[in-house]
C-alpha cells in the first residue's frame, strides 16, 4: 500500500509529476530533432532565429485550431469538422466581399458566430442526443463543406485593403547593439513575426489560462477523466462539453481567418484533410485521445514539431518531401506508443 | 468516547426518517412501506440480500430513483430528493462501492472540484489536513490514478464528507480494501460519528457490522425486517433475518474427502517473478480443495496468475496431471485444463455487453479454436444446462450478462469455465461483494466440483470461508508460503492464520 509516500515538495517531485511526461516527451524531441538540424545545417541558417519564427509561421492556422481542438480531445471527444468550417470562413469572407461587397470585418465576426454556432450545436447532439462525437462532427464536416460549395465551387480570390493591410502587419524584430546609445538594429536576417503567429500565441496562452486556472477548465479534464464520475460530483457536465465544442468552432473559424490572410483567397476545397493535422498535433503534443490528459503548452510544441520535420528536408534539399510526412506519421506513432508506455508505466507502479 | 456523553444528555435525535417509503418497479414492488430512521451520531448497518430493496431505498433517498410513496424527514423537515446533486446540497453524502472520481485530475482537485474553494495552494493545503485526518500521508497534488483502491477510496470519502454533510452513505466501502485498510476506514468513521454525523453502512461482511456499527435495519424483498441495536442479535440470528431461512442449514458444507492414492493434477516447483512472487512451491492432488488466505498483495492473486500463465514465471517448472508443461500465456494453461475465474469480475471477468450464453462459450469456443464453432443448437443446450445447473437467475439465456446482479454474473463465470471441463481450476474472491445466500451457493457448487474430480485453488479474503471449504491451507505473506495448514479444521485454525499473517511465523 502506497499510503506512507514522500509528501514534502521539493521542487524535483513537483516537476516529476508523472502528469507532466508526456509534454516532456514531446519537448524533448523537438530539442533531439532541433539539435540535429543545428548541427546539421546549421551553416546554412537553420539556427537562425528566423528559421526559428518560421516554425511557428507555417503552421499557424493549425495551430490556432489545435487550440480548440486540445480542449474537445481532453474532454475524451474528437471533431472532425475544424478544418471544413475553417474553409467555410474563408468562402464567407471572400465571397461576401468580392460578390456582395460586405467588408470583411462583418463577414468575419459573422463567420466567427457561424463557427460558434455551429460547434455548440454540434455539441449539443454530442450531449443530449448522445451521439458519437466522430458522427456529429463528420456530419458537421459535410455540412460545412457542403455549404461551401453551395456558396461557390471557384476559388474567389480577395483583394481588400484590410485584409493586406493585416496580412502585412508583422513585427520586425530588432536587438540592442549599443547600450549606451540605446541604439537598436534589425536581427539579420530580418526577423519578422506575423499577424497569424501572433494570433496563435495569444491563443495558446488563452487557452493555458482557461484549462489551468478557471473552474471551466477543471471541468473539462473532469470529463474526461470520468464523464460519469463527474455527474455524480455535480459538475455541468452538458453545459462544459457544448462550450468547448463552441470554442472550438471558434477557433476553427479563427483558424479560417488566419488562413484567408495567408492564402487571401476563398475556397471550397480549402484545407481539405486538415482535421487530421489538427489532430495529430495534438496527440504529438501529448494529449490523450482517450480525454483527460492534455496541455496546450504540448500542443504548440506539437505544432513546432510538425514545422521542423518539413523544415529540415528542405533544409537538405534531396530528400522528397512526402518524407516529411512518413516523419509525422513515425512521429504519431512513437507518441502512441510512448503514451501506451506511461499509462502503463503508472498502472504497475500502483500496484 | 464523546458519543457515549451524547446519549446521556436526552432520548436520542433522529436526523433522519424515512416512513412508509413504497418503490414501485415494472412487475415487482422494490420497496413495500419500509421505515428507516437514522440517528445523528451513529453508524447504522442497512442489510439484507442483493434484491432486498438496500440500494433501492438508498437510490430514494439520493434522488437517482423518486419514491411512489412515504414520506422523507431530514432534521424534522420534509425533503423530496430529486437528483444525487439535489441531495448533496441538502447534506446527503454517498460514497459508492465503485470509486467515482476522476483518475486524471490531482487527490486535491477530485475533492474540490465543483466546489467554492477553487485555487490550487488553497485546495492542496485544505486537502494535505483533510487527509491527514484521516492518517493518510500522502502528495495531493498527484494524480488520483497513482494511489491505490484503498487511497482512492478515501479520497472519495474525503469528498463526500468535506461538504457540510448531516448524513453520509457508504454503499459496500470495503469491499475491494484489505484488512490494515479497513481498520484505516473504520477510524474515520468514528471519528465523523464523533463529530455528530449520521451514517448508514451497506456491507457484506458480517464481521464488519458487528465491529462498527452502534444499529443494524435489516430488509428482506423490499419489506422491513426490523431494527435492532447492535448487542441484540448475534450473527447467526442476523442471517436468518436476512435469508429468511437458517443459517445452519445455507452453511452446512464440508470439505471433500480426497483418496489418498488420488494423482497428482498440480505440482509448481519454486515458481517465482520478480517482485510479487517469491518462490512458491505447491501440490496438489485430484479433487482437492486448496484454500490461499493472506492480506491482499501478499500474493495470493500473483501465484494463480502464474500458474495460469497470465503473468510470466522466471523461475520453477509446473507439473500438471504428472507432465511438466511451460504454460507461457493464458491459452497455454486453457489447453492444459486450467482455469482461472479472476478477481475483479467487472474488469477481467464479464464481457457486459454479451448475452449469457456469450460469455458461457467464450472460453469453451477458445479451447476448440475458432475453426470448429459451436453450432447455435450446441451453444443453447449448454448455456441452458448451466444456467439450471447453477440456477442462475435470469428469464432467458440472451440477457445481457451486466444486467445481471453479482453473484449470478459469478455464477455465469463459473459456468464460462466449468464448460472447459477443467482439470484444475483457480478461484481468485469467487464471492466478493455478493450476498450471503449467493456465496452459501458458490461456495457448494466447488465443492461438487471438487467431488467431480476437479482441483480448486480458492483465494479469499474471507477466512471462514476458506476454513470451512478447503482440504489444506496455503497461507501467504509478502510473495512467499508462510505456512500451510492441512484439515480438518476447528475453530482455533482462524487465530492460528492471523497469527501466522500478523508474525510470519512458521505453522507448527
Amino acid at each position: 500500500m502506497s499510503v506512507k509516500t514522500e509528501k514534502r515538495q521539493s521542487l524535483l517531485t513537483r516537476i516529476m509529476n508523472p502528469k507532466y511526461m508526456m509534454v516532456y516527451a514531446t519537448v524533448i524531441i523537438f530539442l533531439i530533432i532541433y539539435a540535429y538540424g543545428a548541427i546539421r545545417y546549421g551553416k546554412s541558417g537553420f539556427t537562425t532565429l528566423r528559421t526559428f519564427v518560421n516554425f511557428f509561421t507555417d503552421n499557424a492556422y493549425y495551430g490556432i485550431s489545435a487550440v480548440g481542438m486540445t480542449m474537445v480531445l481532453i474532454t475524451g471527444g474528437i471533431d472532425l469538422s475544424v478544418a471544413s468550417v475553417a474553409s467555410l470562413t474563408g468562402m464567407i469572407v471572400a465571397y461576401g466581399y468580392e460578390r456582395m461587397g460586405i467588408s470583411p470585418v462583418i463577414t468575419m465576426l459573422f463567420s466567427m458566430l457561424v463557427g460558434i454556432g455551429l460547434g455548440a450545436l454540434m455539441g449539443a447532439a454530442i450531449h443530449y442526443l448522445n451521439v458519437p462525437p466522430f458522427i456529429t462532427t463528420l456530419t458537421g464536416s459535410f455540412l460545412a463543406r457542403g455549404i461551401c460549395s453551395l456558396i461557390s465551387r471557384e476559388s474567389i480570390s480577395m483583394n481588400h485593403p484590410l485584409i493586406d493591410q493585416l496580412a502585412g502587419a508583422k513585427i520586425t524584430l530588432y536587438r540592442l547593439v549599443n547600450l549606451q546609445n540605446w541604439e537598436w538594429e534589425k536581427i539579420k536576417p530580418i526577423t519578422k513575426i506575423d499577424m497569424t503567429v501572433i494570433i496563435f500565441i495569444v491563443m495558446i496562452i488563452a487557452g493555458t489560462i482557461l484549462l489551468q486556472h478557471t473552474r471551466f477548465g477543471r471541468n473539462v479534464y473532469a470529463i474526461g477523466g470520468n464523464e460519469a464520475s463527474a455527474k455524480l460530483m455535480g459538475l455541468p457536465v452538458g453545459r462544459t462539453k457544448i462550450a468547448v465544442y463552441a470554442i472550438n468552432g471558434f477557433c476553427s473559424s479563427l483558424a479560417g481567418i488566419a488562413y484567408v490572410l495567408v492564402v487571401k483567397s476563398g475556397w471550397n476545397m480549402a484545407l481539405l484533410g486538415g482535421e487530421l493535422e489538427v489532430i495529430s498535433s495534438a496527440v504529438i503534443g501529448g494529449t490523450l485521445l482517450t480525454g483527460g490528459v492534455g496541455y496546450m503548452v504540448g500542443t504548440m510544441f506539437g505544432v513546432l514539431l510538425k514545422s521542423v520535420i518539413p523544415a529540415i528536408i528542405n533544409f537538405n534539399g534531396t530528400l522528397s518531401s512526402w518524407w516529411g510526412k512518413i516523419a509525422t506519421g513515425g512521429l504519431l506513432l512513437l507518441f502512441i506508443v510512448i503514451q501506451r508506455l506511461v499509462v502503463s508505466y503508472t498502472e504497475r507502479k500502483r500496484k | 468516547m464523546p458519543e457515549a456523553v451524547r446519549t446521556q444528555t436526552n432520548e436520542p435525535q433522529n436526523i433522519l426518517e424515512m416512513r412508509g417509503i413504497e418503490m414501485q418497479f415494472p412487475g415487482v414492488k422494490a420497496l413495500d412501506g419500509v421505515d428507516f430512521f437514522l440517528r445523528a451520531g451513529e453508524i447504522h448497518a442497512l442489510l439484507g440480500e442483493n434484491g432486498a430493496g438496500k440500494s433501492t431505498l438508498i437510490k430514494c433517498l439520493t434522488g437517482v430513483n423518486h419514491k411512489d410513496a412515504g414520506t422523507i424527514l431530514l432534521d424534522g423537515k420534509e425533503i423530496t430528493p430529486t437528483s444525487p446533486q439535489n441531495a448533496i446540497t441538502m447534506g446527503i453524502a454517498t460514497v459508492f462501492q465503485e470509486i467515482n472520481l476522476c483518475p486524471n485530475l490531482t487527490v486535491a482537485e477530485n475533492i474540490f472540484v465543483g466546489r467554492k474553494e477553487f485555487k490550487r495552494k488553497i485546495i492542496n493545503a485544505k486537502a494535505r489536513e483533510l487527509m491527514q485526518r484521516f492518517h493518510l500521508d500522502i502528495d495531493v497534488t498527484r494524480p488520483l490514478s497513482y494511489y491505490s483502491t484503498a487511497v482512492q477510496q478515501m479520497v472519495s470519502i474525503a469528498r463526500a464528507v468535506n461538504i457540510e454533510s448531516k448524513i453520509l452513505i457508504l454503499d459496500e466501502p470495503t469491499s475491494s480494501l484489505d484488512e490494515n485498510e479497513v481498520q484505516l476506514l473504520f477510524a474515520v468513521m468514528r471519528e465523523l460519528k464523533a463529530a455528530g454525523m449520521g451514517i448508514i453502512f451497506i456491507t457484506h461482511f458480517l464481521d464488519q457490522i458487528y465491529a462498527i456499527s452502534d444499529r443494524m435495519t435489516i430488509l428482506r424483498n423490499g419489506r422491513l425486517v426490523g431494527t435492532y441495536d447492535i448487542g441484540e442479535i448475534n450473527k447467526l440470528q442476523l442471517v436468518t433475518l436476512m435469508v429468511g431461512k437458517d443459517m445452519e442449514n445455507i452453511f452446512d458444507l464440508h470439505p471433500v474427502q480426497v483418496a489418498e492414492d488420488a494423482p497428482d493434477t498440480l505440482k509448481a516447483e519454486h515458481l517465482g517473478a520478480p517482485g510479487p512472487v517469491a518462490d512458491i512451491s505447491l501440490e496438489m492432488k485430484k479433487g482437492e480443495l486448496l484454500g490461499f488466505a493472506g492480506l491482499l498483495g501478499s500474493g495470493r492473486t500473483e501465484t494463480a496468475e502464474l500458474i495460469f500463465g497470465a503473468n510470466r514465471p522466471t523461475s520453477g517448472k509446473i507439473e500438471l496431471k504428472g507432465k511438466a508443461v511451460v504454460v507461457k500465456k493464458p491459452f497455454d494453461a486453457i489447453m492444459n485444463g486450467v482455469a482461472f475465474c479472476p478477481e475483479d469480475r467487472k474488469r477481467d471477468g464479464i464481457v457486459g455487453d454479451l448475452s449469457i450464453r456469450e460469455n458461457i462459450m467464450l472460453a469453451v469456443q477458445a479451447k476448440r479454436g475458432f475453426l470448429h464453432p459451436l453450432s447455435r443448437a450446441e451453444q443453447n443446450e449448454l448455456a441452458d444446462k448451466y444456467i439450471k445447473a447453477l440456477s442462475i437467475a435470469t428469464p432467458d439465456a440472451e440477457k445481457k450478462i451486466g444486467e445481471l446482479s453479482g453473484g449470478n454474473q459469478q455464477k455465469v463465470i463459473l459456468a464460462r469455465w466449468m464448460a472447459t471441463q477443467p482439470d484444475l481450476l483457480i478461484l481468485d474472491e469467487p464471492t466478493r461483494g455478493i450476498d450471503v445466500g449467493a456465496k452459501a451457493e458458490i461456495q457448494r457448487l466447488m465443492l461438487e466440483m471438487c467431488g467431480d474430480g476437479v482441483s480448486v485453488i480458492f483465494i479469499s479474503s474471507e477466512m471462514e470461508e476458506v476454513i470451512r471449504c478447503s482440504n489444506r491451507i496455503v497461507v501467504m505473506r509478502d510473495g512467499k508460503k508462510a505456512a500451510e495448514l492441512t484439515g480438518p479444521f476447528d475453530s482455533e485454525t482462524q487465530s492460528k492464520i492471523l497469527q501466522i499473517i500478523a508474525e510470519g511465523g512458521e505453522a507448527s
